[in-house]
């Protein structure tokens, strides 16, 4: 990279047609620097979760089924079949939701907006920053596309040492651009020298508060000191895109064009799910998709989660879908299952799966979402995201990508919860790549290998469980 | 700590009750009342024959013992330790759980029944102090000669706790005597012997410069030159100023009196530990439904009674409980993953003590997660709560402005306020720092300032000060500590220094104020151990933000300030006080608006096809006719809660009353008795509650709207092998008949058959609430049915939508959950096992009121729940 000449304004150019300028920033213009000092590769680890799952038997067709848009990616990747979340099972909690907690996790919840234990980014952030990021760096990205909001664990991935949200999610590219790109206007006339002085000192004030309440002498728990952490952190934040980050981002990328698909209370309508095209949906993923890669590219994002439908997600969809010049299938879930409402979404073709059908449909909603993730994958794989040691930054960061279940019935735990697909990078040579593996292990002792080959001593699960490393993937 | 538990507001009654029937008995002449327990910090009977250890038995962790140094200078005499010559006794480390609580508290209370040898010995000679040599001291409570002294240190008072307050000449005899020195938040001294007041002054100042590793030492000094002879009865420190009806309490209960005995510990394993164990293990197949093998684990004399194959739990022989014979041997739990070890220790344990069941069922919904009682987060406002904060606080409107840029708080565990979910973004400091800027812009600063200071000069360090403090008291919810005053001062004097006005400073300080920790938070002491009283000011926020989701009035604080929130009495003519203000109506309406998801209304898009008549003025109809009816229930009939599942009326615009089929009646909301209506009456029957079903009017959805959110009823999830998605209902088969089919299947039926049958009440009810006697197909449709309340084994059977609403109504079951509810609301979190005793007082004393809106609050405010912090040890 340090060779590499990176063009002042790169355009990245989605397919909707959304342009997006790439910001001057100082870490580009130190790229470009050819005395500066060849910056380390940082750590980062993201979760990359997508609804409702690929069943079992489908994962067995490897890239000759739904996997086929992964192929292009195959060697970078490490296909992980027979990935069991069995302990994720909540008794009476439903199926969706249980799975989808257990992402990332191996835990069941612990609450309709509270995992069962920390997410592997959060655990592998905390193991390489434990006193937090460096400056300007957003602490972890959570943001995706979905529509199914009745349980925050189902579209939130990411989750913090004490099981809550590790951030407030992003659901439209504009809110993913302001949180990682936005300036902060605290006054409109903060040109003013003498104002911006006094408005500084209110926020020193605000921040000294703040500070007390984390301090040796806080009258909080551990929990209350870690919320205010937690906003402690946020003000300086604001303080830096207020003050000291305001001339950086001048030239920094264009806000992204207005959303125009329904996103909160409207894109859930009591469960009964949405009608929307594969147009609209696409275009709204890739361009967020886009935005979290390029805040990846420009090293304002190490952690995180990126959320394509959410777990039980209920959208009847319709249009053409092509890949490879060839039609896959034409989408129309309300007009094929001939229902309204909740019967009439995209989740009941995995109710109805039957491995000795053909389940055309459910195939088809499968490949689309392994093509709209592989899109995102390829864009962190591309000549904008080649790294110092000459990887790309989808090589060099550990991407897990999984889902809710192994199979769409809720009707069997050992079912539902075996077989669970997941995929990872090789995180800069940690662990293996170019395979589909058969692991037969524990989805909690997968992850915990995986915080062991990151060097996170930390282990999730119970204290007392022995851990049994899957040395199978690590390289 | 488990005494604090044991607190109950039946117990303050009958404990008042008692003392004023006591109150001119002498010790010992009748039946003792009990000691007060609450924030008893650490107690010494004297009760031992020998050794040299005197234990703490508050029963408030962690246990402060203490050690004789010198057992020939004392003599144990069984109710009482003589101390005939110079001796230390005292705890071997630092008493921090006391410094903790009390400088949380900023109230301590010193009570000893002594017998002086002599009344010569001064210095003061030492009777009980928290200290570390003769100069430097947390408190002393000292004899002087024929009176007694005591040193407090606070910011007001030296290190050495001067000026010292003395009870008046011969106050100190050589008779038994109780010593009892309280100071208050508000800094009220009162020393009483006897019970009596015998001097009351005030000592100004905070706790906040005690010293953390000071000892406790009783009859000397810790550095052994300031001995104190006589007879030590009993000592006791709690962290709170009681009052003198407590202290007359303590007086009549005399020096022998011990506290309740602590919790018995097979209780406590049962409690907390083997019934959630059971509940997640066991009650899947062997509850009172259930019951495989005719085995019910669910209530202590069936679980004892054991099943088919034998006994289940023989105390105290584990080797003879089946129970533990197939859990050892991991037949048991069938086809689930095999007990941990740690488990199955735990339930070895139990049944070898004895195998104690304390409880009357157990209830699976209390352990369906982890037990978060002892969870204290800080709780960020919610969007609603900050715009009446800054309402009641400066007097502006913004919520307009508020849900503009705040981002929205989202649902979890069934509401909008759960603690653990208010997290915090760069959205949120954003617009904190955007909205306290427009807030200011909209205020007429230099007359709010104006309330709290007459000067308006800013570059005075006293004035500003003054200022900040008067200021932040109201802003912040209570008085500032010097570092905050120094913190926001600085302000003030920036904006001096850059040579701005009066009004500049104040605006500035004004904008700082309202992004503080204290403004956006509820912030709260949490330090210390166990359950402890929450103080005044955290009292008043707590009472506010419950009863009124904003903050504390003038009136209130001025109370809290007062320490009169101390006085349980005192504080329930605060909540009735409350309960008459309109903000207490809006509170209510948040709660039935959350708890019933009434904003989904405005998101619903049923198939237009289908529900051509479906608009969104229409679903805001059914969402207005909700919020009016629980108000006319609540506040204007003052009716029972349970009232609002059967009570038979409703209000609705020309257009809901024609969806309905109901005669339409003038313009807008108005209302419309039922009485003549068999189908419609109450909440269930309303279109804001008939939706949740779906297009299709899914019995499942509506059957476990009423099983979860009625009944706190748990089932598991869907069994192997079937599709769950259901067949369209088609000439000759209705919902009810797709419903019947599952709870006929062996796989489904044993959960379908528990809420499935509550829906069929609701079957004529189409996916938008319309009334129809055939469905689209021309199918007739029916409305009987049956209901099964959990715990029980057999069902009840209902008629007609009616009866349902009125079996609802009158079910202990939906009662209890109501509260549940309401409560849940109130504290901000999920309820939890540990929970469960302080809740069913409540419910008691809500049902014993009326089982109101205004009784059920009440109850709650006033029970531990609200009164005390549970603090993990």
């Amino acid at each position: 990279m340090a060779s590499q000449t990176i063009s002042r304004r790169t355009l990245l150019k989605s397919v909707s047609g959304a342009t997006i300028g790439l910001p001057l920033l100082e870490e580009m213009l130190a790229h470009r620097a050819q005395a500066a000092p060849v910056k380390p590769v940082p750590v980062r680890a993201f979760n990359i979760f997508f609804g409702l799952g690929i069943p079992a038997p489908l994962q067995q067709e490897g890239f000759d089924g739904v996997l086929e848009p992964l192929k292009p990616l195959s060697r970078k990747l490490l296909i992980m079949r027979q990935v069991d979340q069995l302990r994720c099972d909540k008794k009476g909690m439903n199926a969706h939701y249980d799975g989808a907690a257990g992402a990332f996790t191996a835990e069941a919840p612990e609450g309709e907006a509270r995992s069962g234990g920390p997410s592997i980014d959060q655990v592998i952030r905390q193991a390489h920053y434990p006193k937090g990021l460096p400056t300007g760096i957003v602490p972890s990205l959570v943001a995706g596309t979905f529509f199914r909001r009745s349980r925050v664990c189902r579209y939130v991935h990411s989750y913090g040492m004490d099981g809550t949200v590790a951030g407030t999610m992003q659901e439209r590219p504009r809110h993913l651009f302001d949180r990682v790109f936005g300036t902060v206007a605290l006054a409109s006339d903060d040109r003013d020298v003498r104002t911006q002085r006094l408005r500084r000192s209110v926020l020193d004030s605000v921040i000294e508060d703040y500070r007390f309440y984390t301090g040796d002498n806080s009258p909080l728990g551990a929990a209350s000191k870690a919320r205010v952490a937690e906003h402690l952190e946020r003000v300086r934040e604001l303080e830096l895109r207020a003050f000291a980050l305001k001339d950086s981002q001048r030239n920094g990328p264009a806000l992204p064009p207005r959303s125009h698909i329904p996103h909160d209370g409207p894109a859930d309508p009591g469960g009964q799910g949405i009608d929307i095209t594969l147009d609209d949906l696409t275009t709204e993923w890739r361009l967020m998709a886009d935005l979290y890669a390029l805040s990846i590219q420009m090293d304002r994002v190490r952690f995180g989660s990126l959320t394509f439908l959410a777990a039980g997600e209920r959208i009847r969809l319709k249009g053409d879908y092509e890949y490879a010049g060839r039609k896959i299938w034409q989408f129309d879930d309300a007009g094929q299952q001939n229902a309204t409402g909740d019967k009439g979404c995209s989740h009941e073709w995995w109710h109805k799966f039957n491995e000795k059908q053909k389940n055309e449909a459910l195939r088809a909603h499968a490949h689309m979402k392994m093509r709209e993730l592989a899109y995102f994958l390829q864009k962190l794989d591309g000549p904008e995201s080649q790294e110092a040691n000459g990887k790309t930054v989808l090589e060099n960061s550990l991407i897990t990508i999984s889902t809710e279940s192994g199979d769409g019935r809720h009707n069997d735990v050992k079912r539902e919860l075996s077989g669970v697909f997941h995929a990872i990078t090789g995180a800069n040579g940690r662990f293996k790549t170019g395979q589909i593996m058969d692991v037969g292990a524990e989805g909690l002792d997968v992850y915990n290998t995986m915080l062991a080959g990151m060097g996170a001593t930390k282990r999730l699960g119970p204290d007392k469980r022995d851990f049994k490393s899957v040395d199978s993937i690590r390289s | 700590m488990t005494l604090h538990r044991s607190r109950s507001i039946a117990f303050r009654i009958l404990t008042a009750v008692c003392i004023l029937l006591c109150a001119r008995i002498l010790p010992g002449e009748a039946a003792k009342p009990q000691r007060v327990t609450r924030d008893l910090q650490t107690l010494y009977t004297f009760d031992a024959t020998d050794g040299d250890v005197i234990r703490d038995r508050s029963g408030a962790s962690p246990q402060l013992d203490l050690k004789i140094d010198k057992l020939s200078a004392v003599q144990w005499r069984g109710d009482a330790l003589a101390v005939n010559s110079s001796v230390t006794i005292a705890s071997v480390a630092p008493a921090t759980k006391i410094i903790q609580a009390t400088r949380r508290s900023n109230e301590v209370t010193i009570e000893a029944w002594i017998r002086p040898a002599n009344l010569k010995q001064d210095g003061p000679a030492r009777i009980a102090s928290l200290s570390v040599d003769t100069g430097q001291r947390n408190f002393t409570l000292g004899q002087n000669g024929n009176h007694y002294e005591v040193r407090l240190r606070t910011s007001s008072t030296s290190t050495n706790g001067i000026p010292a307050v003395a009870t008046p000449d011969n106050t100190a005899t050589q008779a038994l005597t109780h010593v009892v020195y309280t100071r208050d938040a508000a800094g009220n001294v009162v020393v009483y012997t006897d019970a009596r007041p015998k001097v009351s002054t005030k000592i100004a100042g905070q706790f906040s410069n005690w010293d953390n590793g000071y000892r406790l030492a009783l009859a000397n000094e810790l550095t052994g030159d300031r001995p104190w002879l006589g007879e030590l009865h009993l000592v006791a420190i709690y962290n709170r100023a009681l009052t003198s009806r407590e202290i007359e309490q303590n007086f009549h209960s005399g020096p022998a009196a011990s506290a309740k005995p602590a919790t018995d510990s097979g209780k406590r394993l049962f409690e907390e530990q083997i019934a959630g164990l059971l509940a997640t293990q066991c009650l899947e197949c062997h509850d009172t439904l259930t019951h495989k093998s005719g085995l019910d684990l669910s209530r202590k004399q069936t679980a004892l009674a054991g099943g088919e194959n034998g006994a289940a739990i023989v105390p105290g022989k584990p080797a003879d409980s089946l129970l533990w014979q197939f859990v050892e041997s991991n037949e048991m739990p069938r086809n689930r993953t095999a007990l941990p070890d740690s488990q199955k220790k735990l339930l070895r344990e139990w049944i070898e003590s004895g195998a104690s069941w304390s409880l009357d069922v157990i209830d699976p919904v209390v352990y369906q997660y982890a037990d978060h009682a002892s969870e204290n987060w800080i709780r960020r406002l919610t969007v609603p709560e900050y715009i009446e904060t800054v309402r009641g606080t400066v007097g502006v409107d913004i919520e307009k402005e508020a849900h503009e840029l705040l981002p929205a708080d989202l649902r979890a565990d069934g509401f909008r306020n759960t603690a653990y979910n208010l997290g915090i973004d760069l959205k949120h400091v954003e617009s904190y720092a955007r909205l306290a800027r427009i807030i200011v812009e909209r205020m007429d600063v230099l007359k709010f300032v104006g309330q709290f200071s007459k000067d308006q000069t800013l570059n005075t360090d006293a004035t500003t000060r003054k200022i900040v403090a008067d200021m932040g008291k109201w802003i912040l919810r209570g008085p500032l500590d010097d570092r905050e005053v120094t913190n926001y001062s600085g302000i003030a004097t920036s904006v001096a220094s850059a040579g701005g006005s009066f009004e500049e400073g104040m605006r500035y300080l004004l904008e700082a104020m309202l992004q503080s920790p204290r403004f956006i938070y509820r912030m709260e002491d949490q330090r210390g151990s166990g359950v402890v009283s929450v103080s005044g000011f955290e009292l008043a926020s707590r009472l506010s933000y419950i009863i009124w989701g904003g903050p504390p009035d003038a009136d209130l604080l001025k109370v809290a300030e007062s320490g009169d929130l101390n006085d349980l009495s005192k504080t329930e003519v605060q909540v009735q006080r409350m309960l008459k203000d309109p903000r207490a109506v809006r509170q209510s309406q948040r709660f039935i608006s959350e708890w019933l998801n009434l904003g989904r209304l405005a998101n619903m898009q049923p198939d237009q096809k289908r529900f051509p008549g479906w608009s969104n003025e229409l679903a805001s109809d059914m969402q207005n006719e909700t919020l009016e009816f629980f108000k006319q229930v609540v506040w204007e009939e003052q009716r029972p809660l349970p009232q609002l599942l059967n009570a038979q009326f409703t209000y609705a615009t020309p257009r809901l009353a024609k969806h309905y089929g109901l005669k339409p009646a003038g313009d807008g909301l108005e209302r419309y008795d039922l009485s003549g209506v068999q189908s419609r009456g109450g909440l269930l029957t309303q279109g804001s509650v008939l939706t949740i079903g779906g297009d299709d009017a899914s019995m499942v959805t509506r059957g476990l709207f009423v099983l979860h959110e009625l009944l706190r009823g748990v089932v598991k999830d869907p069994p192997p092998d079937v599709n769950t998605t259901p067949p369209a209902t088609r000439t000759g088969l209705t919902q009810r008949g797709i419903a019947a089919s599952r709870i006929a299947d062996s796989n489904c039926g044993g959960c379908h058959a528990r809420f499935e049958p509550l829906a069929f009440g609701l079957e004529k009810f189409d996916g938008t609430g319309v009334f129809h006697e055939q469905d689209e197909h021309g199918n007739k449709l029916r409305e009987d049915g049956e209901i099964l309340i959990p715990g029980t084994g057999k069902p009840v059977a209902y008629q007609t939508s009616a009866e349902l609403m009125n079996l609802l109504a009158e079910s202990d079951r939906v009662k209890e959950s109501i509260t549940w509810k309401v409560a849940q609301f109130a504290v901000g979190r999920p309820l939890g096992a540990a929970d469960v005793p302080v809740l069913k007082q409540i419910h008691q004393q809500a049902q014993k009121n009326g089982g109101t809106w205004t009784s059920t609050l009440t109850a709650i405010v006033m029970s531990d729940l609200v009164q005390t912090t549970r603090i993990r040890d």
